[in-house]
């Protein structure tokens, strides 16, 4: 899903770059700095997962993973995907500096949009959440091959085309990151039920800082 | 007692936050470093034909895809698609240095440059030196003729045999560009990332001292 350098036009970069900054400063505005290792053990997670490659359909396919970033970060998914997707860049040069914005769009802002989503729904009670976690892990990879489809609008011109190409080869990654998502957020609910959006946040960080300022 | 309950809680919190950074770190080492997510172009010169060989850099072949070769003044040369095994050849159009591009589709792009050193062996008149090369061989067969053979066709020749004999190294060169990201650039992302975080809660706790000792002044 890394857009490579040379591909795209003068304004389709740089609209994907002033998207994507405004994305990140409101990303970085909510996120409050108890959130900060966890946006980094998930910014791990993302820098990894590209090198998770599904051998199956007829082009080469990694994890991405931005659906549970999405869940439970919200408008953090923003810096965290840039921050992955510039080490991405540097080290493994998937993607290139100039379409960094675009390919941030491209992965955020459907986790933003999964947030929004699926967000109130994982944390209700396990038969509704599983199913919802599904969804936005499959969601998430299928609403970033449309955003593809729309980064080559002007290159390749034909959008439903291009659309319908990536995501018939991201099918078997849509599948897999639906099961994946659907564990993690059964591993949280049972393990850090405050990682999820929705669970009552304030009440379970009080504690720790009346207890940090003891 | 209330305190006592909660460091107990914390504890177990840690241990279940170890759990998940032991599941974290599984999946780092599930990797397969060899593995990357791009496509890369390789281009050699042999005779007056240029081969290209294509791949995502996961070894996968880039099937159908399209190749454009272009002058260094952006001026498109011809155009092609690549076999099932990922190659294209095509004889060089014009003695000139050479942008070779592959699109993948989907965004995914690679160029390679065969400058026009590399094609300064291939003499003037392109045509001139094909027809001699299918001749070549013949001529030397006939040993009598040696040492009628003209400067050039011996060059033409040694050439040939050479294309020959390196064909292996530029197999072995081709496979060899193909290196992954390594666990190197993998730790070292990692290690960014959670140098990044050091940086966050360093002005978050200096921030906090300030508060504090402000506060203790009061």
């Amino acid at each position: 899903m890394h857009i490579s350098e040379g591909v795209l036009s003068g304004p389709v970069l740089i609209s994907g770059i002033v998207l994507a900054a405004a994305g990140t400063a409101i990303g970085l505005k909510k996120l409050d700095y108890d959130h900060i290792p966890r946006a980094a053990i998930l910014s791990a997670s993302f820098f990894v997962a590209s090198l998770i490659h599904i051998p199956i359909g007829p082009s080469s396919v990694h994890l991405i993973l931005n659906g549970i970033v999405g869940i439970t970060l919200g408008w953090g998914a923003f810096p965290v995907i840039l921050v992955a997707l510039t080490l991405q860049a540097i080290f493994f040069q998937f993607g290139g500096i100039t379409t960094l914005g675009v390919n941030t769009m491209i992965m955020a802002l459907p986790a933003v949009l999964c947030y929004y989503l699926f967000g109130r729904m994982v944390s209700k009670k396990a038969s509704i959440a599983i199913p919802a976690a599904f969804v936005c892990g499959a969601f998430s990879i299928f609403f970033g091959a449309i955003m593809v489809g729309l980064a080559l609008i002007f290159t390749e011109e034909n959008f439903l085309k291009v659309s319908y190409l990536v995501v018939m080869v991201h099918l078997p990654i849509m599948i897999i990151e639906g099961i994946i998502t659907a564990f993690c957020v059964a591993f949280l609910k049972k393990v850090q039920p405050d990682m999820l959006p929705g669970s009552s946040e304030q009440i379970s960080f009080a504690p720790q800082k009346e207890a940090a300022g003891d | 007692m209330r305190t006592n309950n909660f460091t107990k809680k914390n504890r177990m919190c840690c241990r279940k936050s170890f759990g998940f950074m032991l599941f974290m770190m599984a999946c780092v080492v599930w990797t397969d470093p060899a593995m990357a997510h791009r496509s890369t172009i390789f281009a050699w010169v042999e005779g007056d034909k240029v081969f290209t060989e294509s791949k995502f850099s996961g070894g996968r072949l880039v099937k159908q895809g399209d190749i454009i070769v272009y002058d260094l003044e952006g001026n498109q040369l011809l155009k092609g698609k690549t076999d099932d095994q990922g190659k294209f050849s095509f004889v060089i159009p014009k003695k000139t240095a050479m942008k070779i591009v592959v699109q993948a589709g989907m965004g995914h792009r690679g160029e390679w440059t065969i400058p026009l050193s590399e094609l300064e062996d291939v003499a003037g008149p392109l045509t001139e030196i094909t027809t001699s090369r299918k001749t070549a061989p013949k001529r030397t067969e006939k040993q009598a003729k040696v040492s009628h053979l003209s400067s050039n066709q011996i060059r033409l020749t040694v050439e040939e045999a050479l294309d020959k004999r390196l064909k292996p190294v530029m197999k072995i060169l081709v496979e060899s560009r193909e290196h992954g990201p390594t666990f190197r650039d993998i730790f070292g992302g990692i290690g960014y990332i959670l140098g990044l975080m050091g940086v966050a809660s360093y002005f978050h706790y200096r921030r906090k001292s300030a508060e504090a000792e402000r506060k203790k002044a009061n």
